[in-house]
This record gives structure tokens, sequence and C-alpha cells, in this order.
């Protein structure tokens, strides 16, 4: 049986589905055994979900976005 | 968990340079619009200060404008695009004093010598909807974030945020896939760390009450 240091080393290909079927497969047997692992998979997981959505949330403010669209005008004016 | 930049967008794009290229402005503003968001977003998360964004997207946009012949097609567009961000991100960045990074090392699992995990690890991935939307959270997160180092945060920047592929993010930053790989792993596994010490502190919270 794999140890815990080898799932976690083989969590991200097994993410990108990148693992040929038998590391897969002992990987998931890993997982039936130890609840940790299933947690920790979980949670990295989630991580990049969470972080994703709050870090897409930045929008440029109204008025930035005024003054870029003025800036542009001008300069294309100016050519 | 990627979602590249689907084909038809990528022609359109492409079709919209050349056009530009040829001197359509209209095309120009095109591009810009696009553009816009994710080069103010991008370098808002590299500099988290309005201002250095609002410089580094109105020089990107003017870059694009003045030196658009010198795309010459080789990589797509839209890593020309990330790149110049980038550069101008780094320029805002290395011009300010910097508070030192923490090691990363520190904060990678730890395992006993048969390798097995020697943490407590708690499943808090159930937990996260509730607290995703308040300040508290939001704020821990970004922070999470700053305190990654240089190389890892550019990365998961952008294969996680930005949802470009381990290919697309290799190119951009002249790596290999298999140093995208490594370094995003790294930088998930900082982040889990980190998010972990606050969500499981709040259950403890909420179990206290
Ligand atoms: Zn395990």
């Amino acid at each position: 049986m794999i140890c815990c240091k080898e799932c976690l080393d083989l969590l991200y290909d097994y993410l990108e589905g990148d693992l040929d079927a038998e590391t897969t497969k002992s990987l998931e047997e890993h997982f039936e055994d130890c609840p940790p692992c299933i947690s920790f998979l979980n949670t990295y997981q989630s991580t990049t979900k969470i972080c994703r959505e709050t870090l897409n949330q930045v929008e440029i403010p109204e008025a930035i976005r005024d003054t870029l669209l003025k800036v542009l005008k001008d300069h294309k004016e100016s050519n | 968990m990627s979602f590249s930049q689907p084909k038809e967008d990528k022609e359109v794009e492409e079709a919209l340079v050349r056009e530009f290229q040829a001197g359509n402005l209209e095309a120009y503003d095109k591009i810009a619009d696009i553009y816009q968001k994710k080069i103010y977003g991008l370098s808002f998360n590299l500099t988290r200060n309005q201002m250095d964004a609002q410089d580094v997207t109105q020089e990107v946009l003017l870059t694009l404008f003045r030196k658009i012949n010198m795309f010459q097609g080789k990589s797509a567009f839209s890593s020309w695009v990330y790149r110049i961000t980038l550069n101008a991100s780094y320029m805002k960045l290395r011009s300010k004093k910097k508070e030192p990074n923490i090691s990363i090392d520190e904060l990678m699992p730890s395992f006993n010598g048969a390798g097995f995990q020697q943490e407590k690890i708690q499943d808090w991935s159930e937990n996260t909807e509730s607290l995703m939307f308040t300040n508290e959270t939001r704020d821990v997160i970004n922070k999470a974030v700053d305190l990654l180092p240089e190389k890892e945060k550019v990365v998961f920047l952008l294969r996680d945020v930005e949802g470009l592929s381990t290919e697309k993010t290799g190119e951009i930053l002249d790596l290999t896939v298999p140093a995208v790989k490594s370094r995003l792993h790294r930088a998930r596994l900082f982040l889990r760390k980190k998010l972990s010490n606050y969500f499981e502190e709040f259950a403890s919270r909420k179990a206290e009450k």
C-alpha cells in the first residue's frame, strides 16, 4: 500500500486525471483506508475553489474605468 | 479543473488583432474591452493596491495600442498581454519595500517515519459555504494568497484564478509543465494549510458557544 506522503504527492495529477489506471487504483485504495487523506483531498479541492471565487471578485471601480476610457480616448485622438 | 480559452474566442481575438494592426481603431476598442478586466484583476491580485492596478492597466492598454505591431503571433495574443501585465506589475512591486517572505516549506504537510500523516486533518470543506461571503473570510483568503512567495503566487493566479491551462501558464512564464505543476501544488498546499488554521479555529469557536 502507498503511504500518505506518496498519496499527497500524487494528488495534483490525480485531480487532473493524469495518472495511469494502476496508480489511480492504489491511490483510491489508500483513500478507502485513510480518512485523513480523504479530508486532505476535500480541503485541497475546496481551497482552490474558494480562493478562485474570492480573487475573481475583483472589479474595476467605476471611477477608474472612466479615467481609463478618457486616457485611451485622448491618446487615440492625439495619434 | 482547467478551463482554457475556447477556440472560437481565440480566433475572434486574433482576427481583432489583425484588424487593429491594419489600422482599425474599433478593433482596438474591442480588444481593450475584452482585456481590461483581466489586466486589472491580475495586477490587483499581485499588487493589492487600486492605484497600482490602475496604473498597470493604463500602461498595458497603451502598450497594446502603441506596440501592437511588435506582436508577431509566435505565441497566443493573450499570453503576450499577460506577460506585459506581469512585467508592469513587477515593476510596481519592485519600487516598494517588501516584507520578507515566510518560508513555504514550514507549511508543507508533515509525515512520520513510515510516511503517514502526522497532523490531525479536519475536513472543513463542507463548512465553507456559510462563511464564504463574510468579509472576515475574504480577508483571510486574500492575506493567505498575499503571503505566497512570488514564484508560487504568479502560477497560482494564472492557473487557478484566471483559469489558464498548465501549458499556457508555462508559455507565459517560460516554465516547463512539470515546473508549473510543482509550483502550483506547493501553492495549494500552502493555502490549504493557511485556510485550515482559519476554518478549524472557526469550528472550535462555534463549538464553544
Ligand atoms: Zn493517508
